[in-house]
């Protein structure tokens, strides 16, 4: 990378410092990993920086190691030895967290919630999803040197939500001992000129809120309130949905049986759709409103009409 | 009309459940048509009593016979005109005009572009399934280009027709297009046509699975489904881009809509200033 400019003494390190980034493809982990490369490289250090990237473009999981000192050979993280985990995303956050120093290791998370399709694979009315459990009370008490924010919510108050990336890499650098006039210039080279200020302002804020986090306020705040993801534990069995058939007026033309997303339903001997596996059924009526012969009735109770 | 009721819509207040199963052939996409118009009756409001459901010859004439309402099964392309005198001569009835393209677009095509002119305020619901159902799978106006019909051995060489140009072109004042497929939607454009104030025309792309897709070898009922997805697209997509990719593709949603004077009223207006006079 072509920074040629003065480079000051490195600052002994006894081993390589580890951050390690991560987040959902598209929230700009690659963009905070390539700012921090570069100040490190600009700083006078040795730095080698490896990501996953690419199949998760757009929603998948997406994680960069940056590793920089003296001299480093190896350009991955070991398990338990991150100093600084940054994650744009709260589950990617709890996934990557046994990576952190377990001692004095510090994590920036951001608090939103981007669920992947995984966790819906229950898709009955009412049923708990598969997203991660643990709420900023958790994590707190877990990790001592823990700091949950709302960087979506901060970047959108500036009016810039695209740049939630340049708040986190604020908060990130009051754990890195580089002036934040560097860190501004490393900005400016990387995001497109027109969003240089609303990015600036996103690290200036990012920065103000850690340099003023209250872990004791917002613990006490955290603790009162409804963890972040609401259970609705599934009532059984009157929540499940109910297909009632007119074999009567059936003409087999297999339309429900082929259309239905869950495979509740097969065409019997007779060539008449019945409900084989009536659990399976998620009251989405689409055999109903598909049905030609009007022989399908899905009963959903407690639906909205 | 009154107001939306809040008890579920159960099709079967709707049906002459007597005469089930009905006579379409298994898949035919007319059942689900029927069930989108009946799901926007009851969303509205309308009560059986209040409805009067005009239908012609075809296999969507017959949809009109098991609908548990005031059902007027006329003369072959002929619906349109029976239902402007039922109309004009009773203003407070809602009246459905149920026609296949066959009837509405080849035998009664001078009436639906009458209708469309005068901007009467019925909605007419064209169940297209591309075919001469009925009478044994004879070539239609809307018979896509080369396929093949008891009448078209060596497939159809005559360019289709597109029944939503000519309606709008005609002054109806509301034109829309949607697929079975999509019956939600299909019920939302049906109860919207029938909140205008004025002629609403809607082509409701159908299947006819046991004869045109038979002959043409377009698959079993729900492959013919399927299919419409990769037809017809949402107006919202740009069209020009479905040119390239999808030659056949045509434009579903509200495709135009203009606020022309109702005719029974300004008819009731015209007649009643004539006779103080």
């Amino acid at each position: 990378m072509a920074v040629a400019s003065a480079k000051p003494a490195p600052r002994a390190v006894a081993r390589p410092q580890n951050v390690l980034i991560v987040g959902v493809g598209g929230q700009g982990v690659i963009m905070v990993s390539k700012v921090l490369a570069s100040l490190c490289q600009l700083q006078g250090y040795d730095v080698k920086q490896s990501q996953v990237h690419g199949m998760a473009k757009r929603g998948g999981t997406v994680f960069s190691h940056v590793r920089y000192g003296e001299r480093v050979y190896s350009p991955t993280i070991p398990e338990g030895e991150a100093d600084v985990l940054v994650a744009l995303e709260w589950a990617e956050g709890m996934r990557w967290l046994p990576y952190l120093e377990q001692k004095n290791g510090t994590v920036f998370v951001d608090t939103q919630q981007i669920v992947p399709p995984f966790a819906c694979r229950n898709r009955h009315r009412g049923a708990v999803g598969g997203y991660v459990r643990e709420t900023v009370a958790d994590i707190m008490a877990h990790v001592p040197n823990s700091f949950a924010l709302d960087a979506l919510g901060i970047a959108t108050a500036l009016g810039v939500p695209k740049a939630s990336n340049s708040v986190l890499l604020g908060a990130m650098s009051t754990a890195l001992e580089f002036p934040p006039d560097d860190w501004k210039e490393i900005i400016e080279r990387f995001v497109p000129p027109k969003t240089v200020q609303a990015n600036l302002k996103c690290f200036d804020s990012g920065r103000d809120w850690a340099l003023s986090f209250d872990r004791d306020g917002l613990l006490e705040k955290h603790a009162e309130s409804a963890p972040l993801t609401v259970e609705t534990p599934r009532e059984k069995p009157d929540d499940l949905s109910h297909i009632d058939i007119e074999a009567n007026w059936c003409k087999g033309c297999d339309i429900c049986v082929r259309f239905c997303p869950e495979r509740c339903l097969v065409m019997n001997d007779q060539q008449i759709a019945e409900v084989a596996y009536p659990e399976r059924c998620t009251g989405c009526r689409i055999c109903e409103w598909l049905c030609p012969d009007f022989a399908i009735t899905v009963k959903t109770p407690g639906a909205v009409a | 009309m009154t107001d939306v009721p809040s008890a579920e819509f159960n099709i079967r207040d709707y049906l002459r459940t007597e005469l089930f199963p009905h006579f379409m052939c298994p898949g035919c996409g007319h059942g689900i048509a029927l069930r989108a118009l009946l799901w926007a009756l009851h969303e509205l409001g309308i009560s059986k009593d209040n409805l009067a459901v005009v239908s012609g010859i075809g296999c969507s004439g017959r949809v009109g016979a098991y609908i548990d309402a005031n059902t007027f099964h006329t003369t072959h392309g002929r619906p349109l005109a029976f239902a402007t005198g039922l109309k004009l001569a009773r203003p407070d009835l809602k009246v459905v005009v149920l026609t296949g393209d066959g009837d509405c677009l080849a035998i009664g095509g001078n009436h639906l572009i009458h209708a469309c002119r005068r901007n009467l305020n019925i909605t007419c619901l064209l169940l297209n399934n591309e075919v001469y159902g009925m009478t044994g799978g004879q070539v239609s106006p809307t018979t896509t280009e080369a396929r093949y019909t008891t009448t078209t051995p060596s497939g159809n060489h005559e360019p289709a027709f597109d029944a939503c140009k000519l309606a709008e072109a005609a002054g109806a004042g509301f034109v829309g297009r949607e697929m079975t497929l999509q019956t939600p939607a299909l019920k939302n454009l049906v109860k919207e046509g029938m909140s205008h104030n004025g002629f609403a025309f809607i082509e409701v792309l159908s299947d006819c699975t046991e004869i045109y897709g038979r002959k043409n070898d377009l698959g079993e009922s729900p492959e013919m489904i399927l299919a419409q997805k990769a037809e017809f697209r949402s107006k919202d997509y740009g069209m020009e881009r479905d040119e390239v990719f999808q030659p056949r593709s045509l434009a579903t949603g509200v495709l135009s809509r203009n606020d022309h004077e109702e005719y029974t009223a300004a008819y009731r207006k015209h007649v009643l200033s004539k006779a103080s006079s």
